[in-house]
């Protein structure tokens, strides 16, 4: 399941030609969280930068989805501090340094700058396609209806469902949906993407047609942060390939390197259950 | 003595009766608007982050539904006035009913709201919605498919509730068939003919809840498509646990 799927993607790997990225987009700093007593991040720090593709991989249970809801402020944080897009996500400093939480909403302001895409779709099944899409920029960022639609039909053909504007989620496949979930992250024009295991909840054969939209987006510049395990599409796609271990990164290397030669005895062992 | 249609149907289509039935359905309704705006209110206090609106909205739903709504009514007519708040019978009467409604409707607004699927939370607040837009545009227009059915049952126990508002002589249609009874020694008659505009009206409202249920109910979306045929699709994921 993880590398079939690509099989009919004919796109070559990256690995070996680094692009060129730009600056640090998103910095996260020596960050902590538990959830009661539950210690889920250990001391994360990890820098992407513009443009670049960034795949986490860990088994379940290893903090992968919190340090990415993180990101988003989905989930406040105990330690450490995230910059992305250049908003101190969640929190402002106080003049002697120390972190004051935002109101709402201040953060809702931050979190449009990124875009953020789940396991399971959560599309907005009273509203249809279209509405979906330009809900968030006609509502919440003041856009004309007409350029909101005409921007949505283009990410929708860009998603290769042209032809669905009109209808409900609950009319659409899996595979369907999530690729209105990425139109409609789309549609804010986000400087950043995170998706959290965008493909888990699909079966096989609708796994490719998401994987190649992302593929399509990432060679497009999009700066990208991905949980999966679809290591077909870390090979074709990720400048870097980390892997979580208990709250912790515990390997960081450009997917050649990754797969063929990874430093961390949990890697080894990652790879071994899922290649 | 025997039973008399004749007194029956004076009494069941008689101007007396007729006037009753009238403040029973104009009290019934303003009752239940105001209840549920004030019940919506207090939902909100009890979600609230904030300690003190929280107490209050629990005190308030403690208070009024662990006493009897009899005994709310009265102390609301005539206990009130001893501290200088003079209402009359129809302001008590609306005022005992909607707060007691309020208190149940809350918890209705509330269970609604909360059974609304966390990862539509999770994705509005992606897209960067603040708290009001994401009540307005995302959560409430879901939670009110879950709240219309308990909403539609709680007009209907409201229509026969306010036949409790007689104990402090609002002329309801309750106080007007007792009254009925007594001036003429008819009192089955009497009662039987409360009892079938009672029935009238609840039944009536049934049938236009079941026609809002039926429209609130329905899958999102267009029920079928052109051609009339339910959508070939798998409904899947998140959307599985919507409809
Ligand atoms: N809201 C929460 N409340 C309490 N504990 C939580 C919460 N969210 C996550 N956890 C716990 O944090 C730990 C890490 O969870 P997380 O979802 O980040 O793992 P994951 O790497 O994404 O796993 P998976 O591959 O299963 O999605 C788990 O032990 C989980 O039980
Ligand atoms: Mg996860």
């Amino acid at each position: 399941m993880t590398m079939d799927s690509m099989t009919d993607t004919d796109l070559p790997p990256m690995a070996g030609k680094p692009r060129d990225l730009g600056p640090p987009i998103v910095v996260i700093q020596n960050v902590q969280k538990a959830f009661g007593s539950n210690h889920v991040l250990r001391d994360v720090s990890l820098t992407v930068r513009t443009g670049e593709v960034v795949v986490i991989a860990g088994r379940s249970g290893s903090g992968k989805s919190t340090l990415l809801r993180c990101i988003d402020h989905l989930e406040t944080i105990d330690g450490g501090s995230i910059t992305a897009c250049g908003n101190l996500m969640g929190y402002r400093r106080d003049t002697g340094g120390k972190l004051i939480p935002l109101g709402d909403g201040k953060v809702a302001r931050q979190r449009r700058e990124m875009g953020m895409v789940f396991q399971s779709f959560n599309l907005f099944p009273h509203l249809s396609v279209l509405k979906n899409i330009t809900l968030s920029p006609v509502k919440i960022m003041g856009e004309s209806p007409a350029k909101a639609e005409a921007h949505a039909r283009e990410l929708l053909a860009r998603v290769g469902l042209p032809d669905k504007a009109d209808a409900y989620p609950a009319q659409l496949s899996g595979g369907q949906q999530q690729r209105v979930a990425i139109a409609r992250a789309l549609a804010m024009r986000p400087k950043v993407m995170l998706f959290d295991e965008p493909t888990s909840a699909l079966d096989p054969e609708m796994i490719s047609e998401v994987l190649d939209v992302m593929t399509d987006l990432s060679r497009q510049g999009m700066t990208m942060i991905v949980v999966t395990h679809e290591m077909g599409f870390a090979r074709a796609a990720a400048d870097r390939v980390l892997l979580m271990h208990g709250g912790e990164i515990v390997e960081e290397a450009p997917p050649e390197e990754f797969f063929t030669n990874p430093k961390s005895e949990h890697t080894r062992l990652f790879l071994s259950k899922i290649l | 003595m025997e039973f008399s249609w004749e007194h029956f149907f004076r009494f069941l289509f008689g101007e007396y009766m007729l006037t009753g039935v009238w403040t029973t359905l104009w009290l019934a309704c303003v009752a239940m608007l105001l209840g549920c705006t004030l019940g919506v209110v207090v939902a909100f206090m009890k979600m609230s982050r904030y300690w003190a609106p929280r107490q209050f909205a629990n005190l308030f739903i403690w208070v009024w539904r662990g006493t009897p709504l009899l005994v709310q009514m009265v102390i609301i007519y005539t206990v009130l006035p001893l501290f200088g708040l003079k209402l009359g019978v129809i302001s008590s009467a609306i005022l005992a009913l909607s707060l007691h409604e309020a208190a149940y409707f809350a918890e209705i607004v509330r269970s609604g709201i909360l059974s609304v699927n966390k990862g539509q939370t999770d994705a509005s607040l992606a897209l960067g919605m603040t708290w009001p837009q994401r009540m307005r545009y995302v959560i409430l227009p879901q939670a009110t498919r879950i709240i219309i059915p308990p909403l539609g049952n709680q007009f209907t126990l409201m229509i026969k509730t306010t036949s409790i508002a007689s104990v402090i002589s609002m002329e309801e249609l309750f106080r007007r068939t007792q009254q009925l009874a007594q001036f003429e020694f008819r009192v089955l008659e009497a009662y039987l003919g409360a009892a079938c505009w009672y029935l009238l009206m609840t039944t009536v409202w049934g049938e236009i809840q079941k026609r809002l249920e039926a429209h609130y109910d329905r899958p999102f979306g267009p029920l079928s498509d052109d051609d009339g045929k339910k959508p070939e699709r798998p409904v899947t994921g998140d959307a599985a646990a919507q409809v």
